[in-house]
């Protein structure tokens, strides 16, 4: 790759990654698993990689949403329905989760990110497709 | 291991969370509380004698079918009060009645020996254990262990 050709090609190549790169950093975030409600498909200590970039969810999606009683804090739930603007969510581990059975449906607004998969402990790697 | 562990650790946190202690409301505390009145409501009714032996079964029934009828009662409160949540409501219109009948029947068993008073308390306590289970989108069947 010595052609002048070559090196613009390779520094396109590194632009687009960089942007790439960049765009990669803003649209996903980790973040760890605290509690039982979504085992066993996630446990307690799992590490996520969430997509923050969600123009729609699905009925069978895990997503990540403001709790609807505790806006600092962020829940882990899976998609059991959608109505409209608003979403049912509910634990894999139903006798185990405070979800939308006890405080309903949430607004699709508030369903910030979907995991998109399970990167650690190693053995329980996996990826959540739709 | 632990140092990858730590690099890999996510500054984030997300919530599968559960309200404590959750997971340990069960109807069935309330059902054996019921049991125990019926039991010994049944027994207080066949008790024959009025030597003091008699007297003193007699008053030993009475003391703990009190008792028990004051435990279904609290027990029945707590599922009522604190695992209960506004949606069970919308789906269970009559959720506070159920609750609030069941209540006076365990006041009534308090008070009363009736043995058709305590099968009646019975069938409220099957009712709330049917609706319990039911919102936790679980078959449990009822059972007696009497």
């Amino acid at each position: 790759m010595t052609s002048k050709g070559g090196r613009v090609f390779l520094t396109a190549l590194l632009v687009a990654g960089a942007i790439r790169g960049a765009l990669t950093i803003r649209r996903y975030a980790r973040y760890g698993v605290v509690g039982d409600s979504m085992a066993p498909t996630l446990l307690p200590g799992d590490f996520l990689v969430v997509d923050l970039r969600v123009a729609s969810t699905h009925p069978g999606d895990i997503v990540l949403a403001v709790d609807p009683r505790e806006p600092g804090r962020v829940i882990v739930k899976r998609v059991a329905s959608l109505d409209g603007d608003t979403v049912t969510l509910r634990g894999d581990n139903p006798a185990a989760s405070t979800d939308s059975r006890h405080f309903g449906p949430v607004p699709a607004s508030q369903v910030t990110g979907r995991v998109v998969l399970c990167y650690w402990p190693w053995p329980r790697r996996r990826v959540f497709r739709r | 291991m632990t140092l990858l562990d730590r690099i890999l650790r996510p500054s984030q946190v997300a919530h599968a969370h559960c309200d404590g202690p959750c997971g340990v409301y069960d109807p069935a505390s309330a059902r054996i509380a019921a049991e125990a009145v019926l039991s010994m409501a049944k027994k207080l009714k066949d008790i024959s004698g009025d030597d003091l032996a008699a007297e003193n079964t007699k008053g030993r029934y009475i003391a703990i079918k009190e008792e028990q009828a004051q435990i279904a009662k609290d027990e029945l409160l707590i599922l009522w009060t604190d695992y209960f949540k506004p949606p069970h409501l919308e789906q269970y219109p009559d959720l506070h009645d159920t609750f609030w009948k069941a209540a006076k029947l365990c006041s009534q068993n308090k008070v009363e020996v009736n043995v058709e008073a305590a099968e009646e308390l019975m069938a409220a306590v099957e009712n709330v254990h049917n609706i319990f289970w039911a919102t936790k989108g679980r078959e449990i069947p009822f059972y007696r262990a009497g």
